[in-house]
Order: structure tokens, then C-alpha cells, then sequence
């Protein structure tokens, strides 16, 4: 080959040599500084030429980006560490091989309470992964970030203000404004009052939720303002329960009296002073539907005054048990606009009836103290499954033996028995595992182990993970 | 060790167990006390007396690797070296006999399983307590139901015979004539190969030249068909590699933009054209014959002096499985040597057919070993076998080597000695990945003086941190990236 041809040159012509070839035209006329190493014989030239320019595209030229670049920020890091690398196995396995959401956002939510977050590369949020936990807010922004064509934002201060609002990608606004509203309720309500107009109804329907914490008198008129005036409906609602929680329910209404007339105020005992609240028997399947609406529409502390009670002499009134319907209805009207302490009430109330159904629908509303409390209750009073335990206590519980229930000694016997199958009570022994603290988690292993478990067995994976992991979290 | 009998019948999955009493092992509720197996349980549950005697030439100690027992001593583990480049890796369940092998074989159990149990019955090597591996909870996690081990039959077991598999053939003193016609048979073997490979080889030539008189917007567009129809010739001709490469030519080719889909055929066709030459220039070159017909077998491999054998520190950067147009399943597993000299590289090639079904991984992304690996002869030594592996290591803190020559020069540097290769890894210096307009990916270094297009679209931490090392494969002016190190630790493309 002769020196004088340059890789200019070569480049030069691999434009007309491409184009002859793609349109079937002989094209080694187009590479004519090649003469004498193509030959004579047009169709071995071509071949030649073939290997040549092959050799020629796949080294010496290379694809250029057309425009600038855009390189993420990196991931920042987060408020906790993560999981050691020991356990990360572990999480990776739970996080696959468990499909379902809830799985998932449990163990996000046990990692955090127990001090910990997920290494990236095992799992990161989506943007609108509403159901993260919040020390996960700056990935999600990072998301949000990397899905969008903007740059990051130019948050420089952690404090939240109407002022530098705009500055804050939404995770972390709503983180901070979490942090803002637990320091200084009124600031916090302050800055919703000036921004949440600007934000769509989905946005709008969450941060207002986020006033239920430190709820007071002073956040009345903001609230009453959004109950009548919103534009979702959605967002209306809900300002109407957080004023409920307030005692500032719809007036007793006709609807309300409507209501009470489902129910009798009774007098019993000897002396006729302990007072009932009884479901009267619902005749038609109208009334049955008649009074569930009723009870959509009412608030708690408005219902209880059109049956002549203050609200906590309702809730200790109240006929549980023999209405299931009207109980379930109560709960969730409690739920819905009931005080922080009419809700502990009806907790406490319900777990003395043996109705732990209710104080799962309660949970959510709970104290994570209050939620231990009332699942080692369900635990040591009642044969309940570890996963209702779980929605009862929460991730944030670290029951200290609930093998040693009713519950875990028939686990323990089902488990022994010879037709049990390795698949079997896979749920129950994740669940388990997600409620235990970690002491007991290590106490549970050795004791299903010991009843025939084999170490590696992955019905194990969320104890093994449970007693493996320093447990740096604050304890409810 | 023997096997006492079950004292009450017991239902295991799908079949009866107390039919066979003697073939299973004594169970206590309790497994902290371990479970024996004896020999006449692997004898029953071989399918025949092949197994036996296969099964009986792999308990041997130098077959196997990173044997291991659950502290229970109710599982067993370990990695059985098989005719491919990755070992098998081998699993049972003492208290039911179930098991599970890697390999492809329709027998069940196979001669691994049968090996191992075989090992375990002997004690012919320590089967250590040991955390249970993932890869044997991952099965235990699979098993639907404890599917017993069935023996292969109820027929008396004096059909196998522990005794004759472990005797052997007998040596016979053979006839040097038969050694010397046998030899001729080969050497005209060879020659007939040859000889349908010149030929297969002149019509992939002449095929070339035809899609170029067609014209390449042609081929482009009916790539599939065409590269089908000769690659079966090529198959015919005895080109079984070259033909597998051409089979998977039109994926390769459709994974570049529209744009330069040109290019790419130029360069995948003027590929083959180099090999073509290449082979016949050096028809008996091993490396060359291994492009375009068979590789070696592993015997030979092992037996060649020649070949380069690498006792190092190994980090398993990433496995590929690819499920190719011939029915073949390829699976790759890239390995990074940890030392500071030697190959940087090795690649563990398998094939297996698709219809025995998804195999299982050999090793796990990330895991660190001691092992020594013979490397097939070769200018650039890559495509391994793995000779003998250390038990995996606890995590280290040991950092990824540096990249030792010049980026550009790692680019284009194997193809000065052949030219035709498709796959390069390279060990990319510190750098970043970014994203254009189009949302193309781009690796760039962190001196901003390489920008290369990445294959596929990557995203999570992989975009949001920068990488200090990456490993990956340069192919067809594309990359992508294997794993990498990060302030994270290390990331794998896939994890």
C-alpha cells in the first residue's frame, strides 16, 4: 500500500465506496488509490476492497455525538446508610423474588425503620413512587431529574418557604414540608396557604393530608376556606375530615338524624345507668344500603350528638360485635373524622371486644407504640395470622416472641407435619419475619430450624435478613 | 454408613416414599445431627449403568470444587468440571434425595448428582458445614412440593452394579495396525473437511459478492433470510462456527441505528471476507479453525502444552445468555483477572441446546475466586476453561486493576492480529455516562478525549454516578458495559 494514501483520503472516498455498494454499483472506480492492491479482476477487487473498507469503518472511524451531552447529577446520597454489602444479597433476593407491591414496600419500610436504606443498584424509586418512604425523597427527585430535560433544581436551604418553593423538586418539598409542619405547624400552613393553589388536584389531595399531623383550631380558617372553595372534589373532602378531627362537622343535619334513627340509645345493668348503643335489626336490603350511605356522608363527632352522647360515650356505648356491618361503618367514620384520641378510644375499645378486623383499619391512625402494643394483644389473646399481626403492627414493631403465641406454635406444628410441602406458609413466615424484632427474629430462627427448617431455606430470607441487620432505628 | 428404614410410611410429594424404604435416608425431625446416605441409594436411583460408571469416574476429589454441606447437614453442594468451559454446579437434598444439576442432560439424576452423592456416601472429600449458598436456596425456594428422588425403577438392582462401575474397562493391549488405520482414517477425516470447508468458503465468497452486486439496501433489508440460506451451506460445509456467527449477523446488524446499517454490513461482510483468506492461508491454525469450524474439545485443551495456564484472582464480571437462530443457546461468562499481569480477561464459552431448557447461572455477578484457568492457544488469549477454582471469597476491598493500554489502542489493537474478532473487552479508564438529545448513550471519559456509543439503554445508578473503572465489550462499534466500580462499590449491568 502505498504511504502517501492518508486516512483523509481513505475517508474521503468510503463515502462514494458506501453509497455504490448500497445501491449495487461496483465501487473499487471510487477507491482508486487501492489500484494495486485491489488488482485487476473486478470481482476479487471488490472483495478486497470489501476487507479493506470493512477494516477501515470498524477502527479508524467512529460515531460522533451529534449535539452536547447531558450527564446526570449523581445520585446523591441519603439521610441513612445502606444495607451492608453482607446483606445485600439477601434484600436483592426478597426484593425478586416477592412481586407484589406491598411486599416490596414493607421491606422499604423495615429497612428504614430499622435504621437502613436499599443500595441503589438493588432498587431505586420512581419519580411518582408515592409509596416510598420519605428518606427516599432525593431519588425520586433524582428521577424525576433524570426523566425530565431540565437540570436540577437550586435548592441551597433545607427550610421551606413559599419563597424558595419552586426551588424544591416534590419529593423533597413534601419531605419538607413534613419536617416544617412537625417544627412549626403554622409555617408550614403558611406556605401551603400560598402555594397549594399552583399545584394540580393529586398534589394538592397530598399535601393537605400532610396537616393531619399537629392538626389545631389554627389551621380552621385555611381549611374551611379549601372546603368551600377547591376545585376537586377530591381535595374538598378531605379538608372537610381534617375539620371534623377539629369538631368542626357539618352541622347535625337531617341526614345525621337520619342516621341515629338506625340506632337506639339503650339503658342496662341494675340500676339502669350503663348505657347501649345498639344497631336497630335492618329489614330490607334498601335500608342496609340507605344507612352505609348515611354514614359516607356524616362526621363522627355530629353523629354522636344526634344520639345525645359526647363522642367518647359513644365509642364506649357502642354494641360491638352484633352489627358487623354498622361496626365496620363506625370504625371507618371514626377514621375519617374522629380526633387522634377518639381513634386510640376506639382501638382500645375494639381490642377488648376481640375484634382485631377493626384495629386494622384503625392502624394507619395509630402511634407506632400504640400499633406494637395492640398487635402483641391480637397475638397473645387470639389465634390471628402474622400477616394481619403485620397490618396491625405496622414495619416499625419489633414484637419480641410471637412464635411463642398461639399463632407460632401451630405455625411450628404445621410446619412438622409430614406432608408439609417446602412452599407452605411462605407468606406467614415473611410476615413474621417483618414483625420481630431482632432478638426474637434470631430466637424464631433457632426454633424453626430446630423444628426440621433448613438454614438456607428462603421462607427464612425476611428473619435471616431481620436478625442480621443492626437495628439502628428509633424504637416506637 | 448405612441407611436405616423409615419406620412410618411418608408422603412426599407425588409419590409414596415408603415404597422404596431402603432408598432413603435416616430422617429425624431434628437435622442438627446430619444425614447419612450409603452407596446403595446412588446405586438406585442411577437410571442405568452408564450412569454408575460415569458417576463413579467423577467421585473423585480433582473433579470437583467448592464442595459444601448446610449446617444441618441436610444439603450438599458443590461444582462438578463438565465438558464445557463452566463447571456444573450440583445440589442435593439429603432427607429426600432431590436434587438438581446445571448440566444438560435428559438423565435424572445425572452422573453429577449421582458424583456428588457419591462423594458424600464415601466421604471421599469433606463436604464442610458452610452457609448455604444462594444458588442452592434459590432451588430450595423453586422446589414446588418435596419431589422426591424416584429410583429408576423397581427392578432389582442388581442390573447396576456399584462393583463393575467402579471397576473400569479393562486396559486391552491394542494392535498397532488398528492404531496406525485408525490414524489414516483420521488424517483423510481431516482432509475431507478441509475440503468441504474450501469449498463451503468459495461459496460465502461468492455470496458476498452477490449481495454487493445487489446491493447492499437489498441485503439490509432482507438480511435474515439470506444470511439463513448460506449459512446452512455453511453448515454443510463443515463451517459450524462461521455459520452460527452468520446466523446471528442480521440481530447484530439491526441493533445499529438505520443509519449506519451500511457501515455495519461493510464491516461484518469484510470480516467474513478476512476469515475466508485467513483460513486459507492457515488451514491447520487452531485459532483460525476455531472461528470458522470447531473448537477444540477440552481434553485438548488441557493436554496442549502450549496452552497458557493463569492461576490468578478472578472477579465474575457478567454472565450472557443468548438464545441463537440455530437452536443453540450460548452462555458467556466474563471473568476479570484481578492481578496486575496476565491476560485482563478470560470468557467461559458454553453451548447447550435450547430444548433442554433454561439452565442455570454457574456464577454470580460480583463473586471473587481463586482459580486457575487454561486458556485456548491464541494471539490474545480469551476463551477459557476453568481448571480449578478455589472456594469464593468474602467480599475484598481489592480495586479493579488499571486499564494498561491507551483507549484508542485497546479499540483497535486485537484487530491488527484478527482482524475478523466481533467482541473486544476492554477495561475502560474513569468516565461517565450521558445522554443526548435523541437519547442515545454515551460512555465518556472523564478527560474528555474518547465519547463512545453505548448498545442499549442503561439507566438507575449506572447514569447517576461516575464510574472509576467500567469493564465492557466493544462490538460493532458499540459498547456495553458489564459492570462497573463506583463510590457505590461495584454495579453490574444487569443486577
Amino acid at each position: 500500500m502505498s504511504d502517501a494514501i492518508t486516512a483523509e483520503t481513505i475517508y474521503d472516498a468510503m463515502g462514494a465506496v458506501l453509497t455504490r455498494w448500497t445501491m449495487g454499483s461496483m465501487a473499487a472506480p471510487a477507491a482508486s488509490f487501492w489500484r494495486a492492491e485491489l488488482g485487476d479482476d473486478p470481482a476479487e477487487a471488490e472483495l478486497r476492497l470489501l476487507a479493506l473498507a470493512g477494516q477501515f469503518l470498524s477502527t479508524a472511524v467512529t460515531t460522533e455525538p451529534s449535539a452536547a451531552l447531558r450527564v446526570l447529577p449523581d445520585i446523591p446520597a441519603l439521610a441513612l446508610p445502606t444495607v451492608p454489602e453482607t446483606l445485600r444479597p439477601l434484600v436483592r433476593r426478597i426484593l425478586a423474588t416477592k412481586k407484589q407491591g406491598k411486599v416490596k414496600t414493607d421491606l422499604l419500610y423495615f429497612l428504614a425503620a430499622r435504621g437502613w436504606t436499599s443500595h441503589p443498584a438493588d432498587w431505586m424509586p420512581e419519580a411518582d413512587d408515592e409509596d416510598a418512604p420519605d428518606v427516599y425523597a432525593k431519588w425520586r427527585d433524582w428521577a424525576a431529574i433524570a426523566a425530565s430535560n431540565s437540570a436540577a433544581r437550586r435548592q441551597t436551604d433545607d427550610r421551606l418557604t413559599a419563597e424558595n418553593w419552586d426551588d424544591f423538586w416534590p419529593a423533597a418539598r413534601k419531605v419538607a414540608l413534613i419536617e416544617l409542619r412537625r417544627r412549626e405547624p403554622s409555617a408550614a400552613r403558611a406556605v401551603l396557604e400560598a402555594r397549594l393553589a399552583g399545584e394540580n388536584a393529586d398534589v394538592r389531595w397530598r399535601l393537605l393530608s400532610l396537616l393531619a399531623e399537629r392538626l389545631s383550631d389554627d389551621d380552621l380558617t385555611f381549611l374551611e376556606a379549601i372546603a368551600a372553595n377547591d376545585r376537586a372534589p377530591r381535595v374538598k373532602a378531605l379538608a372537610t375530615s381534617l375539620l371534623a378531627r377539629l369538631g368542626r362537622g357539618s352541622a347535625a343535619g337531617e341526614d345525621t338524624a337520619e342516621l341515629a334513627g338506625f340506632f337506639a340509645v339503650k339503658t342496662m345493668g341494675l340500676l339502669r345507668r350503663a348505657r347501649v348503643v345498639q344497631a336497630e335489626p335492618l329489614k330490607t336490603p334498601a335500608q342496609s344500603l340507605r344507612r352505609k350511605a348515611l354514614f359516607d356522608g356524616a362526621d363522627f363527632a355530629s353523629f354522636a350528638d344526634a344520639l345525645g352522647l359526647a363522642p367518647q360515650e359513644l365509642i364506649a356505648a357502642w354494641d360491638w360485635n352484633a352489627d358487623r356491618a354498622a361496626d365496620a361503618a363506625l370504625v371507618d367514620l371514626i377514621m375519617a373524622t374522629g380526633t387522634d384520641a377518639q381513634v386510640t378510644q376506639a382501638a382500645d375499645a375494639v381490642n377488648e371486644r376481640d375484634a382485631p378486623g377493626l384495629i386494622i383499619s384503625l392502624a394507619e391512625r395509630l402511634a407506632p407504640g400504640e400499633r406494637a402494643r395492640h398487635a402483641e394483644a391480637a397475638l397473645n389473646t387470639r389465634d390471628i395470622r402474622f400477616e394481619l399481626v403485620q397490618l396491625i403492627a405496622g414495619t416499625a414493631a419489633r414484637l419480641r416472641d410471637p412464635l411463642s403465641a398461639t399463632t407460632g406454635k401451630a405455625l411450628l406444628a404445621a410446619l412438622q407435619r409430614d406432608d408439609a410441602k417446602p412452599s407452605d406458609h411462605t407468606e406467614e413466615l415473611h410476615a413474621l419475619g417483618l414483625i420481630v424484632s431482632r432478638e426474637g427474629a434470631r430466637g424464631a430462627l433457632e426454633r424453626l430450624t430446630g423444628a426440621g427448617l433448613l438454614h438456607g431455606d428462603p421462607r427464612l430470607d425476611m428473619l435471616r435478613l431481620n436478625a442480621a441487620l443492626d437495628d439502628k432505628g428509633a424504637k416506637p | 454408613m448405612t441407611i436405616p428404614t423409615c419406620s412410618a410410611p411418608i408422603a412426599r410429594g407425588d409419590i409414596e416414599l415408603s415404597s422404596f424404604p431402603d432408598i432413603l435416608p435416616a430422617q429425624d425431625s431434628i437435622w442438627d445431627v446430619g444425614v447419612a446416605i450409603d452407596l446403595k441409594a446412588v446405586e438406585q436411583l442411577a437410571t442405568d449403568q452408564s450412569s454408575l460408571k460415569a458417576a463413579a469416574a467423577l467421585a473423585k476429589p480433582a473433579k470437583w470444587s467448592g464442595v459444601g454441606a448446610s449446617q444441618d447437614g441436610a444439603l450438599i453442594w458443590g461444582e462438578c468440571a463438565g465438558s464445557g468451559a463452566n463447571p456444573y454446579r450440583v445440589m442435593a437434598d439429603l432427607r429426600d434425595l432431590g436434587n438438581k444439576c446445571t448440566c444438560p442432560s435428559r438423565k435424572f439424576p445425572c452422573k453429577h448428582v449421582l458424583g456428588l452423592l457419591w462423594l458424600n456416601a464415601e466421604a471421599v472429600v469433606p463436604f464442610v458445614p458452610a452457609d448455604t449458598p444462594a444458588w442452592v436456596s434459590d432451588w430450595l425456594g423453586r422446589r414446588r412440593g418435596t419431589t422426591a428422588a424416584k429410583p429408576a425403577s423397581n427392578a432389582p438392582s442388581t442390573e447396576k452394579d456399584l462393583g463393575a462401575a467402579r471397576a473400569g474397562e479393562p486396559e486391552v493391549a491394542e494392535d498397532p495396525k488398528d492404531v496406525a488405520r485408525r490414524e489414516a482414517q483420521a488424517a483423510k477425516r481431516n482432509e475431507d473437511t478441509e475440503r468441504a470447508i474450501f469449498d463451503a468458503l468459495d461459496a460465502l465468497e461468492q455470496w458476498i459478492g452477490d449481495q454487493l452486486r445487489m446491493g447492499l439496501a437489498g441485503f439490509i433489508d432482507d438480511a435474515t433470510a439470506r444470511c439463513r440460506r448460506i449459512a446452512a451451506r455453511l453448515v454443510d460445509g463443515k463451517a459450524a462456527v462461521l455459520a452460527g456467527r452468520i446466523d446471528e449477523l442480521p440481530s447484530r446488524l439491526l441493533a445499529l441505528a438505520a443509519g449506519d446499517r451500511p457501515r455495519g454490513a461493510v464491516v461484518e461482510l469484510g470480516k467474513l471476507v478476512l476469515l475466508a483468506r485467513a483460513f486459507r492461508a492457515a488451514p491447520r491454525d487452531a485459532e483460525i479453525r476455531r472461528a470458522v469450524a470447531a473448537s477444540e474439545t477440552r481434553e485438548i485443551v488441557l493436554a496442549d502444552p502450549q496452552a497458557q495456564r493463569v492461576d490468578a484472582r478472578w472477579e465474575v464480571l457478567a454472565e450472557q445468555v443468548q438464545t441463537r437462530r440455530d437452536g443453540l443457546v450460548s452462555q458467556t461468562t466474563w471473568l476479570l483477572n484481578l492481578a496486575v499481569t496476565g491476560p485482563r480477561f478470560a470468557m467461559l464459552l458454553d453451548f447447550f441446546p435450547a430444548s433442554a431448557g433454561r439452565r442455570g447461572s454457574v456464577f454470580t455477578p460480583g463473586e471473587r475466586f481463586q482459580a486457575e484457568l487454561v486458556f485456548y492457544p491464541s494471539q490474545q488469549p480469551l476463551r477459557a476453561l476453568l481448571v480449578r477454582r478455589d472456594a469464593s471469597e468474602a467480599i475484598s476491598a481489592l480495586e479493579w486493576p488499571a486499564s494498561d493500554t491507551a483507549l484508542s489502542d485497546a479499540l483497535t489493537r486485537p484487530l491488527l492480529a484478527e482482524p475478523w474478532v466481533i467482541e473486544t473487552p476492554l477495561l475502560l479508564p474513569k468516565g461517565r455516562i450521558a445522554r443526548d438529545d435523541a437519547g442515545q448513550m454515551w460512555w465518556r471519559s472523564a478527560d474528555g478525549t474518547a465519547t463512545l456509543p453505548i448498545a442499549s439503554e442503561v439507566d438507575g445508578l449506572l447514569c447517576g454516578t461516575e464510574l472509576s473503572r467500567a469493564a465492557a465489550i466493544w462490538s460493532g462499534n458499540r459498547l456495553t458495559i458489564l459492570a462497573a466500580r463506583t463510590r457505590w462499590g461495584r454495579i453490574g449491568c444487569h443486577e
